[in-house]
């Protein structure tokens, strides 16, 4: 392809005063020509930490304060006086493979084909903020007001038309620009996109190249970020709990069902409805909640989507022939929409959920409250499987909580502190229920299926409150407040 | 919840929509402007020129001025939300009077009869002196002269000052005590062409941040920045000196020892241009590097590797704030940064200069022209000829023009704690977060008869204690001119008008003036701000600050003029003073002042064993009158923070984010979230004083320097304590 000439583009920089040396062009003069795309380059060592971009970009996609497309996060390290300080200011890094376009489930991300940039569609998008869990970077911001994620999108449209973008033209330092990067090239040599205090360049292949101060190489590893000690809990996000744990339940009821030659089908096909009519109610457009099965061919959530479709379906049919036949059918699709569901959680930008154990935690609680259903309303009498389930949620609980203790990545360290500190109690009485409904397992099963569904319940809401997503460095005080 | 936005219909999306402006090119709808108004930025004194959108008489977009002689385009984040503080929700917008305890708004008319009656019945009472007024460097050039005439002519009081004695005090008498006169001797362009830049006590990436492109301009610099803490700048810095609180005078002093010892002194400029060699040579002696080491915390080899890089350079540049301001010995600092470039020949020449950058937008113009610490056109009380001119331009007697300098700010607080003054009038400034040691202004304002609060906004913390609020117009509201740091005069316009019934401050000085009846005398036929400038030229014309060759309108045209600017100046020649070595003193020559080194006062030691330096971050701007009305500088910074070592905070138990109080031998203030950090050295401790909740100025002390009146802001000894209830 011929390279594009782009005529504004290639004016000197508008630092008059820049001496000829340092008059660098801060966008390309042309298009990214075939295997090409651009990208941005920030100078931490010509960052002063003014944050000028920040105020820039809000002004020009007209954000609130509360959302920031891009943010400038501090790193430092060294002793006093020798003490190093630098600034990351970071947009959409427009990764060669975009976790947060690879994982929605509507489209709603696309990547120009022309300039490679990760663009997003208000339009499309139906708010499941499935994107916000799978950037490392924290890259993609929900919009709570409008129902939509929004993010940078390197103002496509002017750059495009030979403008430069507005953090790019706010830089008083010239510390961020745009450039080519050769998309092959940057494949096998991806170094530069690593810096102290962001996440690894290969966990979406960033394509932001960062230049570091010299004197940063030899303090590499003593430069940390800031926030490290900022650590708060997320949203509980009461529909997913929900969702998760009663489809779970109504998949497992449907095996027992199965196992137990059961007529009671029906049983498991009503919780199951009821859990996936309670499934848009998190999405932040959900009369749009119909498209989510168009990005099946990347996407997990749409997988589940789809799966548990079928689950809802084949439950049906179970219950209207109530043949064990019908119902193993059944709960093969709920097994397989389980699957879905915990892969959607495996994400890298995720370490807390990245984990078998996550995969663990979702059948635990199939294998606990199903069979713990069926005995609490008389369909089965042996109460050993909720025994060993129990037991063995019991066991991976605690383990989880003193494996991440030791874990090297510190996200994980930061959700074991969390269950230890913030969500201490929370996390007593997930364990608390457990226990109880083993004591009440013999004798009172109804009593036991209440302490199990609550105890998973509780269970759900700490796997989203206690997750410790990965993110850009930022600034050391907690944006809009004191952290409580 | 919004129904529609509970289906998920998209409801905003107008309020999200883009278009192309044929200025701004693909923006957010709402920055869609009709028009454009130029103007300078009225936050701080680097003097950045901007461009304002309006849409609907609404400020919908900020943008830089492209190819300004200052800011080259660029602005600060300040300066590119500005337009968001002319609509904030507190704006001051109709006269409130305190009746029955409660402010209850009134007419105009009946608040500047209050006004003129009340300080009337405390003048009649108690002498003419017993009313004070404290003014600020926010207003406009035209609008302090037309105060300072009201004020010292009109009510006849000389206890008038601005909290610019807050502020630059110290470089104003620091500079007339060693060249005669105040004014900046530099300019920004030496920025750009020094070999040699040292900054002390100057943190401009977080302060001036649009300063820093004219360093960055410079390849070939060599930036030296002394500073106690590891700021943003220090991180810019060739070589940071990380030097211990108030060891400044003493580094300064070893260096011209050192320069003196080591014959790189330019003996010739010595002997043509400056008096007093021999009495600072005598008492250099005393400055051995080896003796101020210790004391400044630096290495012998590193004052004495500065001193020869200073002297040896072809242009060498020395600029501070704050850090030499705000001190019992700042006016004194200053003398020794002028010695040191006088001993050398480092000024009057291109990148060759000491230059103080200024705090606010204009407080160079209340230096030039308010009649607070000196008479307009930077005339003497002291001499009866200067006293004379200004009678001659005013048609008055020379007799009302005062002698000498009433109360400087913190005296006229002083005084009205010890009942010398009784009705106090305060003009865009807000003591009640900025004034060192809170408890003392508590004490003044207990006192006071009647409190008149002139601002843009209210409730401010100092507006609410007012028993008068005047509603002003702001920036972006109001027409005159700012000089900045480099002796800039830029042009203000009007971009909106002012909400309800707030005025220009230049309308309410004349509407005051018409009660008082002085109106005729003092403003014959003046009805805008454009008379007052017509006057400043008369009143300028032949001095340093000469603007007699300035019109608005070539003021616009080329983005500010600096003075000197006499008729047939060549408006884009960089200016700078004292080229030709005559300094505005009586011999002709400058003054080298020999200054002892002291320790600060309020060392640290038992019960108090920390140094305490305050400052700002570059979100914020000032008392957050302002900035706190920008909702998205006060997410990036909502809450003030204390940083400690982490050393330090090893032994006191303590981690980062924590609540903790800090207690002075004054006060204390709790529930700051503490910082640890390798950016500030043991034993020291930084924290911003912007915020009210967490009011450092509870704790700081009231000390302040003999000769500029400025407050010992940058150290005083606290200890700190986890705060005991961590939520409220």
């Amino acid at each position: 392809m011929q390279a594009v000439e782009l005529p504004l583009l290639g004016r000197p920089d508008l630092l008059t005063i820049a001496p000829a040396s340092a008059r660098v062009a801060l966008t390309p003069s042309r298009l990214p020509e075939a295997g090409e795309q651009y990208r941005f380059h920030f100078d931490v060592e010509k960052c002063i930490g003014c944050k000028c971009c920040v105020v820039a970009c809000n002004e020009q996609n007209g954000n609130p304060a509360e959302i920031n497309w891009r943010r400038v996060g501090e790193i430092e390290g060294g002793v006093f006086p020798l003490a190093q300080r630098w600034h990351l200011s970071m947009g959409c890094n427009h990764c060669v493979e975009p976790s947060c376009m690879l994982g929605c489930p509507v489209e709603a991300y696309s990547k120009d084909a022309l300039t490679g940039i990760v663009d997003h569609n208000p339009d499309q998008c139906i708010g499941c903020q499935y994107c916000t869990w799978n950037c490392s970077y924290g890259v993609p911001q929900f919009n709570e007001a409008r129902g939509v994620v929004g993010k940078c999108d390197m103002c496509h449209s002017r750059l495009t038309a030979g403008a430069q973008p507005a953090c790019v033209n706010a830089c008083p330092s010239g510390a961020i620009a745009i450039e080519i990067v050769n998309v092959a090239a940057w494949r096998l040599a991806p170094e530069n996109g690593n810096a102290p205090g962001l996440p690894s360049v290969m966990d979406s292949l960033s394509t932001t190249r960062i230049t570091m101060p010299e004197k940063a190489t030899e303090l590499f590893n003593a430069i940390s970020r800031v926030d490290n000690e900022r650590v708060q809990p997320e949203h509980a996000h009461a529909s997913l709990v929900f969702l998760l744990v009663l489809i779970q339940m109504a998949a497992g009821a449907m095996g027992a069902i199965a196992i137990a030659g059961s007529s009671a089908a029906w049983l498991a096909a009503g919780i199951a409805i009821v859990a996936l009519a309670a499934a848009p109610m998190h999405l932040g457009r959900p009369i749009h909640a119909h498209r989510a099965w168009r990005g099946w061919k990347t996407s997990w959530l749409s997988r589940e989507v789809i799966a548990f479709g079928l689950f809802a379906k084949a439950a049906i049919a179970a219950a209207w022939f109530g043949t064990p036949i019908t119902a193993a059918a059944a709960c093969v699709a709920g097994l397989f929409g389980i699957y879905c569901s915990a892969r959607i959680y495996t994400v890298p930008a995720r370490p807390a959920w990245n984990s078998w154990l996550t995969l663990a935690d979702f059948y635990l609680t199939a294998f606990t409250l199903g069979p713990a259903l069926l005995l609490a309303v008389g369909l089965i009498q042996t109460p050993l499987p909720v025994l060993v389930a129990l037991i063995a949620q019991f066991v991976l609980t605690v383990y989880r909580r003193h494996a991440f203790e030791d874990s090297d990545i510190a996200e994980r360290r930061s959700t074991a502190r969390l269950l230890d500190h913030q969500l201490r109690h929370g996390f007593i009485l997930r364990l608390t229920l457990l226990v109880a409904a083993l004591i009440a397992l013999p004798n009172a099963p109804v009593l036991a299926f209440v302490f199990a569904l609550a105890s998973e319940l509780e269970g759900r809401a700490l796997f989203f409150q206690s997750v410790v997503g990965k993110s850009a460095a930022s600034a050391f005080l907690t944006p809009g407040g004191k952290a409580a | 919840m919004n129904p529609f936005r509970l289906l998920g219909i998209d409801n905003l999306s107008k309020e999200y929509a883009y278009t192309d402006d044929p200025v701004l090119g693909h923006t957010s709808a709402k920055r869609a402007s009709e028009k454009w108004v130029k103007t300078t930025c009225g936050y701080c004194s680097v003097g950045c020129g901007m461009e304002v959108g309006v849409r609907d008489n609404k400020a919908v977009a900020v943008r830089g001025w492209e190819g300004h002689p200052v800011s080259f385009g660029k602005l600060c984040p300040k300066g590119l939300s500005e337009h968001h503080t002319l609509s904030a929700s507190n704006r001051a917008q109709y006269p409130l009077l305190r009746k029955n305890g409660k402010l209850e708004r009134v007419s105009w008319a009946e608040a500047i009869a209050a006004l003129v009656e009340n300080f009337g019945r405390s003048q009649a009472q108690y002498g003419r002196q017993a009313l004070g007024v404290i003014s600020t460097g926010q207003l406009l050039t035209e609008e302090f002269y037309a105060l300072g005439k009201l004020v010292q002519l009109g009510f006849g009081t000389s206890n008038y000052d601005g909290n610019t004695t807050l502020c630059m005090a110290s470089a104003v008498s620091g500079y007339k005590l060693t060249f005669g006169s105040d004014g900046p001797p530099g300019n920004y362009e030496d920025l750009r062409h020094a070999d040699l830049v040292l900054l002390i006590g100057a943190n401009i990436a977080d302060n001036h941040p649009i300063l820093v492109q004219h360093l960055g301009a410079n390849a070939h610099k060599y930036l030296v920045v002394v500073d106690p803490r590891v700021t943003k700048t220090a991180m810019l810095a060739d070589l940071h000196l990380p030097i211990r609180p108030r060891g400044d005078i003493a580094l300064l002093n070893a260096m011209a020892h050192v320069i003196l010892r080591d014959g790189l002194a330019d003996e010739s400029y010595i002997a043509a241009h400056t008096n007093g060699i021999e009495a600072l040579r005598a008492h250099l002696a005393a400055y051995r590097p080896e003796t101020v080491a210790p004391i400044a915390g630096l290495r012998v080899e590193q004052i004495v590797d500065l001193a020869h890089r200073y002297a040896k350079s072809k242009a060498a540049f020395i600029a501070w704030t704050m850090g030499v301001n705000h001190s019992t010995q700042g006016a004194e600092t200053v003398n020794v940064i002028n010695n040191l470039a006088l001993l050398t020949g480092q000024i009057g020449r291109r990148g060759a200069a000491p230059f103080s950058i200024t705090g606010q937008c204009n407080a160079m113009g209340s230096r030039e022209t308010s009649f607070t610490s000196g008479l307009p056109g930077y005339r003497k009380f002291e001499n009866a000829e200067d006293r004379e001119e200004l009678a001659k331009i005013w048609k008055v007697d020379a007799s009302r023009v005062p002698a000498k300098r009433g109360y400087a700010y913190p005296d006229i607080i002083n005084a009205a704690v010890n009942g010398e003054i009784k009705s106090l009038w305060i003009i865009a400034t807000n003591p009640v977060v900025s004034y060192p040691n809170q408890a003392q202004l508590r004490a003044a304002f207990a006192n006071l008869d009647f409190l008149v609060v002139q601002d843009g906004y209210h409730p401010n913390p100092t507006s609410e204690l007012a028993d008068l609020v005047l509603p002003a117009a702001i920036w972006g509201e109001k027409e005159g001119v700012y000089t900045n740091s480099e002796r800039r005069v830029g042009k203000a316009n009007p971009i909106v008008t002012p909400p309800g019934e707030a005025k220009p401050d230049f309308d309410i000085f004349l509407a005051i003036a018409e009660t008082l009846g002085c109106r005729e005398e003092l403003f014959p036929n003046w009805t805008g701000p454009a008379d007052a400038f017509a006057e400043i030229k008369t009143v300028t014309k032949g001095r340093l600050c000469d603007y007699s060759g300035m019109t608005y309108e070539a003021i616009e045209t080329h983005g500010g003029l600096q003075w000197p600017f006499p008729e047939g100046a060549n408006p884009t020649e960089p200016s700078r003073l004292y080229a030709d070595g005559v300094f505005p003193t009586k011999s002709g020559k400058a003054n080298l002042i020999p200054v002892t080194w002291e320790p600060f006062p309020d060392q640290p030691g038992k019960g108090f064993p920390f140094i305490l330096n305050t400052g700002r971050t570059v979100e914020h701007w000032h008392t957050r009158t302002k900035t706190a009305q920008v909702a998205l500088l006060e997410r990036m910074s909502p809450n003030a923070w204390l940083e400690m070592n982490p050393e330090d905070a090893r032994r006191l138990g303590l981690k980062s984010h924590e609540n903790v109080s800090l207690v002075s031998r004054r006060g204390q203030v709790h529930n700051v979230e503490l910082r640890l950090t390798e950016i500030i050295a043991p034993g020291q401790l930084f924290m911003p004083f912007h915020f009210v909740e967490t009011n450092v100025n509870e704790v700081t002390q009231d000390a302040f320097d003999p000769i500029s009146r400025e407050p010992n802001y940058k150290q005083c000894a606290v200890r700190v304590e986890r705060s005991s209830n961590p939520h409220s």
